[in-house]
């Protein structure tokens, strides 16, 4: 057991998942540390999904092995119990009301702490006897997340929780989220096409595009790895070894690089500063599509 | 989890209670009714030794009501349709298999549970129906032929309910979506159970042929049979059917006359020609009922194993 314990809460290598002859998930390395908040980001059609409902079980890689925890996702009781899972746009039973859905959940549960998810809606003064159907869309997420949780799992996974939900209930969803990583010993993965929602609860970051991985790293070491460097125009076949360009734009006469570092900026011709969260995740992004001619930018390009 | 199934389908349970319920009423009226007039004409007929022949008009009366019980024949269809069928597409089409296929048990057991009391609540909606129908049927049963009522009674309908909610849920698991899935249930039922009853039924077990002869009255067989084929057969076994060219009627056997012809029964039966009728008769009754419904079970577990297949090995 404490070699579970221990062990990673994502760990995957060479992942990949092809949908008749389109891939939508590629050779994905990542480890996920136990306790983290993980935004899992990347542009529509990026694999976030894939890599998610491979994740819980739900669906089976074609090449590659998945270990949650420690452990194989399969169809067991152990492993199931031990995720929490809301897929996108909050699947729920829509005639059934909240209470309705807690009581499923207690009966398909060994450990379900009701207590708790009941206290939590009546809170957020979600009425528990209406069809969910009548709740609105911040309402029902609110269910979800409360269903999720009341498993009390290790490892929470929320496929896009707040895609389709307005500004206040986007951040009250976001803080019952803090609120219960903050109560317990809880690994959480969320997804969004947008980093902006997620970078305040979040502390490590996957970024999934053109169904690879870029990034999986904490967003601490992201930020200190990257760095912005202007300095006079020159081709950027002449930085230096130790710099991977990411971005580069050029003016008449400024050249502008977004650099990850794999050792320190010895050339005194740059002035390097510090770089938003947000501006490094774009440009790994935008770097991919120009780059690449995978099946999704030819997609696009019809 | 059973009371997870209860939550999602009770609806459909008292929309099946509500309709059985009707149709109950509307068989124990008329059938009581009908089960008094048959006793009446029985006493009267035993009197007269008249029963052949008032038979055929005791419930001649009754025909819309025969229709509505030969129209329970869609009953088994139903349970396909509304239960069935929805039972894995309603979750694909939602999305909530995700919800339910992430909980704390296995697919497996998801699966189980509920194919289970799919296959409970159709063996109860069969045997009701058969139950009704079959009781109802008792008089009819005494002056027609079992057999022409063959799908609604006896123990088919519940071979049949359980083939249609195993058949929905298979199409179910493959379509994931309902219209789709109720659509292709209801045309695989039907197809499946004509099917079955006109190419295959008739041949369960050999049927019984007996040659008459053709001067005799016309006759249908052992009362109670149902008759599969009846006609003139000729000298050398050759089956004509039920007409047949003046050629083929012996030279001596025509007489003509302008504007026409006619031929003597008498003198054919002479030259060699039998009324031939081909029929299973009435103590068949529950071997063919028998051998009708393991068939439906049989396909019904094949279906299952499918549907337990689709969703266990495939992704979600």
């Amino acid at each position: 057991m404490s070699n579970l314990d221990r062990a990673p809460a994502i760990e995957t290598t060479g992942l990949g998942k092809r949908y008749g002859s389109v891939w939508a998930l590629q050779e994905c390395a990542i480890t996920v540390p136990q306790g983290r908040v993980t935004a899992l980001v990347g542009p529509n059609g990026a694999g976030k999904t894939t890599l998610l409902r491979i994740l819980v079980g739900l669906s089976a890689p074609t090449t590659g092995e998945a270990r949650v925890l420690g452990r194989a996702p399969k169809q067991s009781e152990d492993f199931l119990s031990s995720i929490g899972y809301l897929a996108q746009d909050v699947p729920l039973y829509k005639r059934l009301s909240a209470e309705d859905h807690l009581q499923m959940g207690a009966h398909l549960n060994h450990c379900w702490d009701a207590t708790a998810a009941r206290a939590r809606l009546t809170a957020l003064k979600i009425p528990t006897d209406r069809p969910v159907a009548t709740l609105s869309g911040g309402q029902r997420a609110q269910v979800g997340l409360g269903l999720a949780l009341a498993k009390r799992p290790q490892l929470l996974l929320l496929d896009e929780p707040v895609a389709a939900l307005d500004p206040l209930a986007r951040r009250e969803f976001l803080s019952s989220l803090a609120e219960a990583v903050a109560d317990g010993h809880l690994s959480v993965v969320l997804s969004s096409h947008l980093l902006h929602d997620l970078e305040r609860v979040c502390d490590h970051v996957i970024l999934l595009a053109n169904a690879r991985t870029q990034i999986c790293q904490d967003i601490d070491d992201v930020l200190t790895s990257h760095r912005v460097l202007v300095g006079p125009r020159r081709n950027i076949d002449n930085v230096e070894p130790t710099l991977d360009v990411i971005k580069a734009t050029h003016t008449a006469k400024q050249t502008r690089l977004l650099v990850h570092l794999n050792g320190p900026v010895l050339d005194p011709v740059w002035e390097a500063s510090e770089v938003g969260l947000e501006d490094i995740i774009m440009a790994y992004m935008d770097q991919d599509d120009s780059l690449s001619a995978g099946p999704l930018s030819l997609i696009g390009a019809l | 989890m059973h009371q997870l199934i209860w939550r999602l389908h009770r609806t459909q349970v008292y929309f099946a209670v509500g309709a059985l319920s009707v149709l109950s009423i509307l068989l124990l009226v008329t059938g009581a009714t009908m089960a008094h007039d048959y006793h009446v004409f029985l006493a009267n007929c035993t009197a007269t030794r008249s029963c052949s022949e008032g038979a055929a008009r005791l419930f001649s009366g009754d025909g819309s009501i025969m229709d509505l019980v030969n129209f329970t024949l869609v009953i088994p269809l139903l349970f396909g349709l509304f239960w069935g069928a929805p039972l894995l597409a309603k979750e694909f089409e939602e999305g909530t298999h995700n919800l339910a296929w992430t909980q704390g048990v296995t697919r497996r057991r998801w699966m189980e549970s509920h194919v289970i009391w799919a296959i409970v609540a159709a063996v109860v909606w069969g045997a009701a129906m058969a139950a009704l129908v079959s009781w109802w049927r008792v008089p009819e049963n005494a002056i027609d032929s079992r057999f022409a009522a063959f799908d609604v009674q006896g123990i088919v309908p519940v071979a049949y309910s359980v083939f249609a909610v195993a058949l929905g849920i298979a199409v179910g698991s493959i379509f994931r979506r309902v219209l789709p899935a109720i659509a292709t249930t209801l045309g695989v039922f039907v197809a499946i159970r004509v099917a079955i009853g006109v190419y295959l039924r008739p041949h369960y077990v050999t049927p019984v042929s007996t040659l008459l002869p053709l001067s005799g009255p016309q006759s249908n067989g052992p009362i109670g049979s149902w008759i599969i084929s009846s006609g003139i057969e000729g000298p050398h076994g050759h089956f004509y059917g039920n007409g047949f060219d003046l050629s083929d009627v012996p030279k001596a056997c025509r007489t003509t006359f302008p504007g026409g012809g006619s031929v003597s029964n008498s003198c054919m039966a002479a030259h060699g020609f039998h009324q031939l009728i081909t029929y299973q008769p009435d103590s068949r009754f529950w071997v063919f009922q028998g051998i009708e419904a393991t068939g439906f079970i049989v396909m019904a577990i094949a279906l299952i194993g499918f549907a337990f297949w689709r969703v266990l090995s495939r992704d979600a």
